[in-house]
């Protein structure tokens, strides 16, 4: 991707994200769609409850901070009542897939043409790293000290699975944000392909919206801070163990949207 | 589509029709211009929302537009908050437990300042309790509805006519404080058909929106939140807020004194209590009696100053179906020589036979 300005992000603001956290990265990634497709000025951004609520510190469009979440009832209302406007969401995994996973299948299933961006970091980072709907099997969080499965926490929720039960999203799709390390020798550097494809997916997903059907996208991204794991490593955990359990998928493309 | 008109039959003073209250209620809200209604049915409150789904479509409102059964109260109060966010007048009808449910959203929207209205069909409680008519939802809507001193307007009628007039008044209340606003109900106001005179109703049209998320089209962007992480900001925000609710209190209370003036004993009640009431003054008077009634008409704000005037001097009986929770108020504030007459259970209240 070329260094442009993006107007649509608000210039100057610190950083509230931990260094190596890929939340800046996916608020980069919007921006730029939405310019891309034009869709900026009249966009409307539906906050979630948790490290993405700071999104509106960073992307410059209108904004509505919503209930723990509730973004997608929110949004529902918003786009029956004003359909020219892009309406969309970031949220948590916790936020969309657990204390939210009714209002996320509610709106998924009536196929609303609205658009979910969750961040999947697998714990709910902001409140200090507990156990989330999509934790692995056997990852310890401060509230899975021994390792989720050892107590009455079941196994992780797969959300694109769960939407893809329903007929009425349009267009559903996993990727990996994190950058994918390559070790050569004893340096590592980074392949940037995991950015691209999510921006090809932020792409379809608005698309999708555009053309009348409902999308979401899941983003796998990193959480190095609560997964107590250097950026590096929480990078590589994401690539190598993470990919395997979560695999990035196109899970349905009914208006054939997706590049 | 439901046919209004074939559902009225014209009284006999012309201009009166027989309306069920619900059905006034959804007409009241069509007439004001509501563009949506967010719903979970609830008795008993559904009624409403059974109206609203038929009316869909009524070319006779052009604005009503968007209709959802949704899947809980808490996913209607957020689309509430949706459609506040916006500028659209939408409204919702529930009861207790659905009530419960949409604090959250209604604190939010406090904090975020966005106007909707919701009927609330106040039912027996606590807990799954019944579904008849008692007035028990009292002390949650006027005192703090939802957490860290959400408050909003309370509007309380006394019967079908009023309720509509409330409906009215409601969306504009909600959109020039950008507050919610609830109307106090309960089953014997939203299931009685009465004949009333159709209220003036003037079609609510918000002015001012420019505050709305509805793009930042050519300008600077829209932020609509109930955040404020610095508590210098915190602070600031909830100053405007009280002194916001400071213009409602003197702009917005609202009340009835009935035979006052020469009474030895001045009753005070709301809602359906008040029409017990009111018959029990009525009834008294022609024997001679001297009782008055004081009805709250809006209960938050609640008319405070003019009660504590109306009072001076006088036995005051505090008449409604709860376990006593507007008596609780007023004896605090004129003192413990104040009766109670309190049913609750969900019977209705006999004001004669317990004043006798
Ligand atoms: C009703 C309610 N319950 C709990 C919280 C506390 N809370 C804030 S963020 C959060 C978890 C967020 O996790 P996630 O959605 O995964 O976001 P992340 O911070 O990981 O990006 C919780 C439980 C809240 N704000 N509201
Ligand atoms: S807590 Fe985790 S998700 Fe939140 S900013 Fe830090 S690294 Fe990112
Ligand atoms: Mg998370």
């Amino acid at each position: 991707m070329e260094a442009v300005r993006i107007s649509s992000i608000r210039q100057g603001m610190p950083t509230p994200y931990c260094p190596g956290c890929e939340h800046g990265i996916l608020l980069k990634l919007i921006a730029r769609a939405l310019e891309e497709l034009g869709l900026a000025e009249r966009a409307v951004m539906v906050g979630s409850v948790g490290c993405s609520s700071l999104a509106y510190e960073f992307l410059d469009v209108d904004y509505v901070q919503a209930p723990h979440g509730r973004a997608p009832a929110l949004m529902t209302a918003i786009k029956l009542l004003e359909p020219n406007l892009t309406v969309f969401s970031v949220q948590g995994d916790g936020d969309a897939g657990g204390i939210g996973i009714g209002e996320l299948i509610s709106a998924a299933n009536r196929g609303v043409p609205i658009t979910v961006l969750m961040y999947d970091n697998m714990v709910f980072g902001m409140t200090g790293g507990q156990m989330s709907p999509t934790t692995p099997m056997g990852m310890t969080t401060t509230t899975t000290p021994r390792g989720r499965g050892r107590g009455a926490e079941g196994p992780p929720v797969d959300i694109c699975d769960v939407l893809s039960s329903l007929e009425g999203p349009a267009y559903l799709r996993r990727v990996i944000i994190a950058p994918k390390p390559i070790k050569r020798g004893e340096n590592l550097s980074y392949s940037f392909k995991p950015v691209m494809d999510s921006y090809r997916a932020i792409l379809s997903a608005f698309r999708a919206q555009m053309k009348g059907g409902f999308s979401f996208v899941e983003f796998m991204g990193t959480c190095n801070v609560n997964w107590k794991m250097t950026v590096d490593d929480a990078k590589v955990y994401t690539h190598e163990v993470v990919s395997k359990v979560r695999p990035p998928r196109l899970c349905r493309d009914r208006l054939g949207v997706d590049t | 589509m439901t046919e209004v008109e074939g559902n009225r039959e014209k009284g006999e003073g012309g201009g009166l029709e027989l309306l069920r209250g619900a059905e006034a209620i959804g007409l009241a809200a069509l007439m004001s211009g509501v563009e949506a209604y967010f719903g979970y049915p609830i008795t008993p409150s559904s009624e409403i929302m059974e109206f609203m789904a038929s009316e869909q479509g009524d070319p006779r409102f052009p604005r009503y537009r968007a209709f959802v059964q949704a899947s809980s109260e808490v996913e209607a109060v957020n689309m509430l908050m949706g459609a506040g966010a916006v500028g659209h007048l939408a409204m919702t009808a529930t009861s207790g437990p659905g009530l419960s449910l949409m604090a959250e959203g209604i604190s939010y929207s406090v904090g975020t300042e966005l106007p909707f209205l919701i009927v609330d069909v106040n039912r027996g409680g606590p807990g799954l309790g019944n579904v008849e008519p008692e007035q028990s939802d009292y002390a949650f809507v006027t005192r703090s509805l939802g957490h860290g001193g959400s408050r909003a307007i309370v509007l309380a009628p006394q019967g079908v006519e009023e309720a509509m007039e409330h409906v009215n008044r409601g969306f504009r209340l909600a959109f020039e404080y950008r507050i919610p606003v609830v109307i106090l109900t309960d089953a014997i106001i939203v299931h009685m058909r009465e004949t009333i005179r159709i209220p003036a109703i003037e079609e609510v049209r918000p002015r001012e929106l420019e505050w709305t998320a509805r793009g930042r089209i050519g300008g600077a962007r829209h932020l609509l939140t109930s955040m404020y992480l610095e508590p210098h900001e915190m602070r600031s925000h909830k100053e405007a807020l009280m002194n916001k609710w400071r213009r409602i209190e003197t702009e917005v209370r609202d009340f009835e004194c009935i035979m006052c003036d020469d009474a030895d004993t001045l009753l005070i009640a709301y809602g359906v209590a008040a029409r017990k009431a009111r018959g029990a003054v009525a009834d008294r008077r022609k024997r001679g009696m001297r009782l008055g009634l004081f009805r709250p008409v809006t209960l938050n704000p609640f008319p405070w100053e003019e009660l504590e005037s109306a009072a001076e001097g006088r036995e005051v009986v505090v008449v409604e179906m709860s376990e006593g929770q507007l008596y609780e108020d007023v004896s605090a504030r004129l003192g413990p020589l104040v009766k109670s007459i309190a049913v609750p259970g969900g019977e209705i209240v006999d004001v004669e036979e317990a004043l006798a």
